[in-house]
Formats: C-alpha cells, sequence, structure tokens
C-alpha cells in the first residue's frame, strides 16, 4: 500500500539519484577555463539536489494526505501510444508518410470511428495535404523512403 | 513616440498580414471550440507553419492565435458546458445556466463583448507598459537577471493545477533538460549519450509539441466514443443597454483584474478568469443569480481571460519571461525567429515590436465580428469526432517537428515528450512548469555563471546587489508566503479562541 501511495516520489528520487551520477561521470574542466565559474557538472547536480529535496516534500505530503490514485488507463490509451511505436517502426522501416497514414487511420478506428471510408479518407487526405503544403509552401524536404523517393526521385 | 505609433497604424496598411490575422483568426477560434485543443496546443501546432515568415508576421500569427483561442473556448462553454479551454472553465458556471434558458445567443453575445474590451483593453496596457518595463530592465545586469529567472521560476508553484511542490518539481525538471547539450563556456558534453544533434541541446519547438500536444491527445483518449449535449442556438444577440449597464463595471474591474494578473510571471488567462469571475460575484448586488446564469459571471470571467493574454505579453517581451504556456511558446518563436526577447528589443526591433502590439489589437476586433456573425457556425465545428481530429493532430504534430530542423530526432522528441507529459499530467503534475522551465534554464545557467564571474567567485555578492534582493525576496514570498500566512492567521485564531 506505502509503495503505491509513495510511487511518485520513489520514481523521482530514483532519476534524480541517476542523473546525479551521470553528471558525476561527466569531464572536469580545467580550472583555467572554469576560472570563476562552476563546473559543467555542478549545476545539474545542484538541481537534482534540490529535486530531491522538493520531492521529500511531496513524500511527507503524501504520508499526510494519500493522493488519489489515476484511474486505469483505457484501451484507446494503450493502443495510442502503441501506435507510437508501430510510427517508429514503419517510419524507419517504410516511410514516414505511410507511417503517418497507417497510425491515423488504426487511431480513427482504436478511438470509435465506424465509418471505414471515413478513417480512410482522413488517413490519407490529410497527410497528403500537409506533405503538399510543407514541400510546395515552406520547401520542406522529408526523409527518404518508398513514397518520397518515388516523388523526389 | 512617433514611430510606436506609425507602427501600430502600418498594420492596418500590411493586407498581407490583415490576411494572416484573418485567416489565423479563424484557426484560432476553431482550435478553441474544439475541447482540449487549447491556444497552448494550437500555438505549438502552428509553430512550425511560421518558419518561412518574417518574424512581424510569424509572431502576429502566434498571438492571434492566443487572443482568438482564448475568446472561443467560451462558445463550447455556453453550449455544451465544454470549456475549449480552460480558461473559459469560469464561463460555464453562468454561460450554460443561461443558454439552457434559451437565451444563448445573449450569453455568447456577452462573452464576445466583454472579451474584445478585456483583450484591447490588456493591448493598451500593453503599449504603456511594456516600454516602462523595459526602461528599468536595461539596468539590469547578469545578478539581476539571475534573481528575476528564479523569481519566475518561483511563480510556477501556482502556474496551474496540481499542488506548488509538483509544479517546483517539473520546474526544476525542465531547468535539468536545458542542461543537455554541450555546456556553454567549456564544450563538454551533458547528457547527450553520443547524440550529436543534442550538441546545441533540445530544441524548444519538439518539445512543446509534445508536452501540449501529444500528451493531450493520449489525455483526450480517454473521452473515444463519448457524447456531448448541445444546446440549440438560434442567433447571436448583441447585449441590450440594459445589459451593458449592468456589466460596464464588471468588465472593467475583470479587465483590470486579467491584466495584472496576466503580467505576472507564470500567472496566466486560466488563474484570471477565475478571479475575474469571484470579483464579479463579491461586488455584485445579484450574488443569488451567480450560477444560475447572471450575465455579470460571463463578463467578469470572459473579459478578465482575454485581458490577460495581454497582460502576459509583457514579461514575455520585455525579460524574456513567459506568463503562461501559450506565451512559453510565442517567446520559442521570437527566439526562432531572431528576435532577442529582453528589453533591447525595445530599442532594436522598436517597429517589429509595436506591429505585433497592432496586431493584437485589429485580432480582438476580428474575433468580435466573428464571434458576433459566425458563432454558431464555429461551435458546429465542436462536434467534429474526436475519432477524426486527433488523428489530424497527431499528423500535424509529427510533420511539424520534423520541419522545424529536418531532423528525425526532432519527431522522436515529440513522442518520447507526449508519454512524458501525459504519466506527469496522470499522476497530478501540470506539464507548463516543465516548458518554462526548459525555456528559463539556460538563463538561470548563463547568468549565475555571469555573476560567479562578476564576482570572483564570490556567490553570496548576488545578495548585495538591491534589485536582485527585490526579486529574491518575492521569489521566497510567492514560495513561502502562503505557508506564512497560514501560520499566522492559525496562530492569530488560536490565540482569539
Amino acid at each position: 500500500m506505502i509503495l503505491k501511495q509513495q510511487l511518485v516520489p520513489i520514481v523521482l528520487t530514483v532519476i534524480s539519484v541517476v542523473i546525479i551520477y551521470l553528471a558525476l561521470q561527466l569531464k572536469l574542466s580545467p580550472p583555467m577555463i572554469v576560472g570563476d565559474s562552476m563546473q559543467p557538472r555542478a549545476f545539474p547536480i545542484f538541481l537534482m539536489v534540490l529535486n530531491l529535496i522538493l520531492t521529500a516534500i511531496l513524500a511527507i505530503q503524501f504520508f499526510k494526505t494519500p493522493p488519489e490514485q489515476p484511474e486505469p488507463l483505457t484501451r484507446a490509451t494503450w493502443m495510442s501510444m502503441m501506435l507510437m511505436v508501430v510510427f517508429y517502426g514503419l517510419t524507419v522501416s517504410a516511410d514516414m508518410f505511410i507511417a503517418i497514414s497507417v497510425v491515423m487511420f488504426l487511431m480513427s478506428l482504436v478511438w470509435g470511428e465506424r465509418r471505414i471510408l471515413v478513417a480512410i479518407a482522413n488517413a490519407v487526405l490529410t497527410p497528403l495535404l500537409i506533405f503538399l503544403l510543407f514541400d510546395m509552401v515552406l520547401r520542406i524536404r522529408f526523409p527518404r523512403g518508398i513514397i518520397t523517393n518515388w516523388y523526389y526521385g | 513616440m512617433l514611430e510606436a505609433l506609425s507602427a501600430l497604424g502600418s498594420v492596418l496598411f500590411d493586407p498581407y498580414l490583415l490576411f494572416l490575422i484573418f485567416v489565423t483568426t479563424i484557426i484560432g477560434i476553431v482550435i478553441g471550440v474544439l475541447p482540449g485543443l487549447g491556444a497552448t496546443t494550437g500555438a505549438a501546432l502552428l509553430l512550425p507553419f511560421t518558419l518561412t515568415m518574417n518574424p512581424v508576421h510569424a509572431i502576429a500569427v502566434l498571438a492571434t492565435i492566443y487572443v482568438s483561442a482564448t475568446f472561443a473556448g467560451s462558445i463550447t462553454a455556453i453550449l455544451i458546458n465544454t470549456p475549449g479551454t480552460s480558461a473559459a472553465a469560469a464561463t460555464t458556471f453562468d454561460g450554460f445556466p443561461l443558454a439552457q434558458r434559451g437565451e444563448a445567443g445573449r450569453a455568447l453575445g456577452i462573452a464576445v463583448m466583454s472579451s474584445t474590451f478585456g483583450g484591447i483593453f490588456s493591448v493598451i496596457v500593453l503599449c504603456f507598459a511594456a516600454p516602462l518595463l523595459a526602461r528599468v530592465a536595461y539596468e539590469f545586469r547578469p545578478p539581476e537577471y539571475f534573481a528575476l529567472t528564479i523569481f519566475g521560476l518561483s511563480m510556477l508553484a501556482s502556474i496551474s493545477s496540481g499542488g506548488a511542490v509538483k509544479n517546483l518539481i517539473g520546474g526544476v525538471f525542465g531547468v535539468w533538460l536545458s542542461t543537455i547539450g554541450a555546456e556553454r563556456v567549456t564544450a563538454i558534453e551533458r547528457f547527450m549519450f553520443g547524440n550529436y544533434e543534442l550538441y546545441e541541446g533540445l530544441s524548444f519547438v519538439p518539445v512543446m509539441i509534445g508536452l501540449f500536444a501529444m500528451s493531450e491527445l493520449l489525455v483526450q483518449s480517454r473521452l473515444a466514443n463519448s457524447a456531448v449535449e448541445f444546446v440549440k442556438l438560434k442567433a447571436v444577440s448583441l447585449p441590450s443597454m440594459e445589459d451593458y449597464k449592468k456589466i460596464w463595471k464588471t468588465v472593467l474591474r475583470s479587465s483590470g483584474i486579467g491584466t495584472f494578473i496576466g503580467i505576472l510571471p507564470a500567472e496566466g488567462a486560466t488563474v484570471a478568469s477565475m478571479i475575474g469571475y469571484s470579483e464579479a460575484k463579491r461586488w455584485s448586488k445579484n450574488k443569488d443569480e451567480f450560477g444560475k446564469g447572471a450575465i455579470e459571471g460571463i463578463a467578469g470571467a470572459e473579459s478578465a481571460n482575454n485581458a490577460a493574454t495581454g497582460g502576459a505579453m509583457v514579461p514575455t517581451m520585455v525579460l524574456g519571461i513567459p506568463g503562461s504556456g501559450t506565451t512559453a511558446i510565442i517567446l520559442v518563436g521570437l527566439m526562432v525567429h531572431g528576435l532577442r526577447p529582453g528589453p533591447y528589443l525595445f530599442t532594436e526591433q522598436v517597429t517589429a515590436v509595436y506591429q505585433i502590439f497592432g496586431s493584437m489589437f485589429v485580432a480582438n476586433i476580428m474575433f468580435l465580428l466573428m464571434g458576433l456573425y459566425a458563432a454558431k457556425l464555429f461551435a458546429r465545428i465542436s462536434l467534429i469526432p474526436i475519432a477524426i481530429l486527433w488523428p489530424i493532430v497527431f499528423a500535424l504534430s509529427v510533420i511539424g517537428a520534423y520541419a522545424l530542423n529536418s531532423s528525425l530526432l526532432d519527431v522522436w522528441i515529440v513522442l518520447i515528450f507526449g508519454v512524458i507529459g501525459f504519466l506527469a499530467r496522470r499522476f497530478g503534475f501540470a506539464v507548463a512548469p516543465i516548458a518554462v522551465g526548459l525555456i528559463l534554464g539556460k538563463m538561470v545557467e548563463v547568468n549565475l555563471q555571469n555573476s560567479l564571474k562578476i564576482f570572483e567567485g564570490a556567490w553570496w555578492q548576488i545578495f548585495t546587489q538591491p534589485l536582485a534582493v527585490f526579486f529574491l525576496f518575492l521569489a521566497f514570498l510567492g514560495l513561502c508566503g502562503p505557508q506564512l500566512f497560514k501560520l499566522v492567521t492559525s496562530g492569530a485564531y488560536s490565540k482569539r479562541k
């Protein structure tokens, strides 16, 4: 129970300690460069010590008034996060615009859209319009992939 | 002064700028009426589109989004009891009951007139207050700037929902994010993990898009398959003379309150509207009507939240300290377009600054016209199914983030910070402090380093500078004031007992 109640302070403490450890691994700069100023590691360490103090205050607050437990994540939320992973995989392996279209289509279905044709139209037309806007008006070149290779030649 | 006036007037003779303000006002209202998509998310999504514009046009676009989306939140607040933006939450208290009584048009009329007055009032204050504050800020040296940024960060304690401690933890985390990349003086790489795209540090824009837009997408996924109740609207009518007589004092008072709260670093339209509403109730002769459709309640909340937009631009442009989540993005916009926020903006870029102020003025007039003549149409937009809307937000977010530096790393940053922002919000942490911390982080570190150099390593010398001590005292008051006040009042109470 206490572990559940103090989950946030525990996670914050772990993050702060890891960052302090990483900061301690940073190289030291020669004194003649640093001069009267501070070493590059000093500021992040100071911040994380401050965070540890604030986290301790938060933990005490949680002991006094236990925080409300958040509602379990819905299926749509889990699926939306999974779709971000799918987006990464498809962008790296195929094409950014194929990835956007696939994710948009699946996201529409996951979020409750039952009209398949509407979902397909949204998934195809939106990225196409945005692509044309960025390519023709803003002159942005997108990463190479199946579609962009064909378009750019 | 003459230069400033001619710059203000020049907005009216720049047809392209007027066209941009017109189009952006429509986009801002659309963004504002869509629940979940507020001014901050809208500005984050539109920022990449401004890359090819000249700096004045770009900032005018972002400022227009800010004012129009802040107003538009009231449309859905009145018609479907769902504030389009958090700043319109107080408008639901009386707006929706009035709409349920069949007076939706009157409620919208009051909202649009009050918003316009509040917005214009704050732009006028902005035009006078900003140069005055800039004149004071000329005197600031690194110790004063260091103390000022600490004051700005201390105000994060009350920036939004979530407790003060949680907001401060978010702010400190944001400041730490600013240390990623090569250190300025020694060029020692910090927390880059061998990724040289991070050499210059984390780009602000993808972090903002991730924290605001992508995390909101995950929050909204909870509402998949939900339905909304919509109140029928016949037409938007202008308030009657009787209504004006009833609300003019409230509008004036709330405009002042909203502008003042907006000027305070890290305070924004949401706080302003709540205080504007409660003050309207406190001074009203008809307190019983509040919560049942009091027009003073709508006027108080709406004039205050729009007045906060102009107020929030004061610390953003003069001191480089954002007054709200949206102004944090406007600040990023200023930097991306090479306009250095700070007092020197008012000597080096006077024309640009006043053109931006002028654009905000015009934007207020534009949303007045659109609010009066097209509110019904805009209200319909709020009925777009979220299963169609949010996939579009996803596409805009990832493409917009990529467009900034043509870097896929920025796209991954959007996704990572989307999840971080979502988890933070899930456990009661607001994301705005993280964003503001990231923006102010560099200022804090650089000014601390420079102060140490000035004082030859004797950091305590900072406390010998009167202005620095003043800001640090304000920061102390901001952090410990409420607790001290509680202690003092509880002590006095127990004594009396």
